[in-house]
């Protein structure tokens, strides 16, 4: 009997599928913590008064904005072995998302740090502290409660992007499933399957991210016993 | 009012453009230890832009400062100025304190650790002498139950209070004070001006930008209206809110005192 979802498949297969999952939160996890330091010294040397270094971080961000990511996930994979650069798949893939990520994120920050109020700036500066004491005492810790949950959505994005490693062999969901596939033909049932778990991951986490945009708004009061 | 001749923040030809806008068109002034000045006159006139230059908010391209003798923020150089490190001018406003209109409170910080901040990060006191200290501010400007709560939980008074206390954490030489009380609903106003005179009382030199008539009025030791970016006219406020000399005065302080 012709059947799409073939049960029996999807559970041989649930096993190296959900290797591939963790592949896929690995690459997640390590491509968020890179990205979220590397964007704020991107975000700080964007917003720098040493002009060069300011345009330098303006032809990374642009250059980043207008390509795709799936050519740069190649680009690092394939073309920088043509110089001398040989990295491994996972190692290429982490790098390309975080270049792109970190140009992305870096842009939350700098608008999270300017919606800061100027009378934050100079409150602190009459203080007698230094810039970079105030950036690290007064401005950053506000400015990161009003980028959490843009960063959240970003993270989630990630999360799907990852996806795009296939392209550079890297073994995560949708490269197992691939590879899968090609061996049984049963299409259906195991992009079914991947298109399962990762709802599975992302729907908890949106709601989670919503959750947090409610908590920031709700401002700075703590509840006291 | 005794103030005691020697000079905490003396100006000399001090000169402000905001592009083509000449703000400041020559300002001289000296601030006694001890005295209160207040300054008034229509906004636009250059008072706050004067009270931010004090500190180096605003860069003045002209003129001289000097905060309790010492030339502060730049040298003179044949045919121009070396500004001083970001360092030594940070230090200079660690000494004077300022107060603005809108209190500008860290919001993410309690009422006592918006108090300690700079005492524990800039002057690198112990945190518990900090803590001590805050508290005993807090007393003097009322709020000492208010020490654990955050910003947004306080009235425009009471904020402002803290932001006083703030300020004063710092020991400093002298206070500046930017329309403190135009932010504020008028019921609130008293409180802040309260303290204020307290702080006058305890021998504070203050500068103190305002639109309330009656607290220059009662607590200055010297009154100067600006305007159009100069000191019109300066005096005692007996002499200066009884009989003004000059007609810009005049008109200015009939315009504010009809209301």
């Amino acid at each position: 009997m012709f059947e799409l979802f073939n049960p029996q498949v999807a559970v041989q297969n649930v096993g190296p599928l959900l290797a591939g999952l963790l592949i896929t939160v690995e690459l997640t996890f390590v491509v968020i913590t890179l990205s979220l330091v590397c964007a704020l010294f991107v975000a700080l040397a964007g917003m720098s008064r040493l002009a060069p270094l300011r345009w330098v971080v303006k032809a990374y961000i642009e250059v980043i904005r207008g390509t795709p990511l799936l050519l740069q996930l190649i680009y690092v994979y394939y073309v920088l072995p043509e110089i001398g650069i040989r990295l491994d798949a996972f190692t290429a893939g982490v790098l390309a998302l975080t270049l792109n990520y970190s140009a992305y994120i870096s842009e939350v920050y700098r608008s999270g740090i300017q919606a800061i109020a100027r009378g934050q700036h100079d409150a602190a500066a009459a203080l007698g502290m230094t810039h970079a004491l105030a950036m690290r005492r007064i401005i950053l810790p506000q400015a990161i409660r009003i980028v959490v949950p843009a960063l959240g959505n970003y993270f989630i994005g990630l999360f799907k992007d990852t996806a795009l490693c296939s392209a550079v062999s890297i073994q995560e969901l949708v490269f197992t499933a691939q590879v899968h596939a090609a061996l049984n033909f049963q299409y259906f049932t195991l992009y079914t399957v991947v298109a399962v778990m990762y709802f599975a991951v992302s729907f908890p986490a949106a709601r989670l991210v919503n959750y947090l945009e409610r908590v920031t708004k709700r401002g700075y009061r703590r509840r006291r016993a | 009012m005794t103030a005691d001749a020697r000079p905490m923040i003396e100006i000399e030809g001090l000169h402000k453009h905001f592009g083509l806008l000449h703000v400041l068109r020559g300002i001289d002034l000296a601030v006694a230890v001890g005295e209160v000045v207040c300054i008034i006159g229509p906004s636009g006139s250059g008072k706050s832009t004067l009270l931010r230059c004090i500190n180096h908010l605003e860069v003045a391209e002209q003129g001289r400062i000097r905060i309790d003798g010492e030339l502060v923020y730049r040298d003179e150089v044949a045919g121009g100025f070396r500004a001083h490190s970001n360092r030594a001018i940070a230090a200079v406003r660690a000494q004077v304190g300022m107060v603005f209109q809108h209190f500008n409170l860290f919001p993410h910080l309690s009422v006592t650790g918006n108090i300690i901040e700079a005492p524990v990060h800039v002057l690198r006191k112990p945190k518990e002498e900090a803590r001590r200290r805050a508290l005993e501010l807090l007393a003097q400007v009322g709020l000492a139950d208010k020490a654990e709560a955050y910003p947004e939980e306080l009235s425009g008074g009471q904020q402002q209070r803290v932001a006083i206390a703030r300020a004063l954490a710092m020991d400093p030489k002298a206070m500046l004070f930017d329309e403190v009380t135009s932010a504020l609903d008028p019921e609130l106003v008293a409180e802040v001006l309260t303290v204020m005179r307290d702080l006058a009382r305890r021998g504070m030199t203050m500068l103190v930008v305002t639109h309330e008539m009656n607290f220059a009025r009662q607590v200055a030791s010297r009154v100067i209206f600006m305007d159009h970016g100069l000191i019109v006219e300066q005096d005692v406020p007996e002499r200066m809110f009884g009989a003004p000399r000059e007609s810009r005065t005049r008109d200015f302080l009939r315009t504010v005192l009809e209301r």
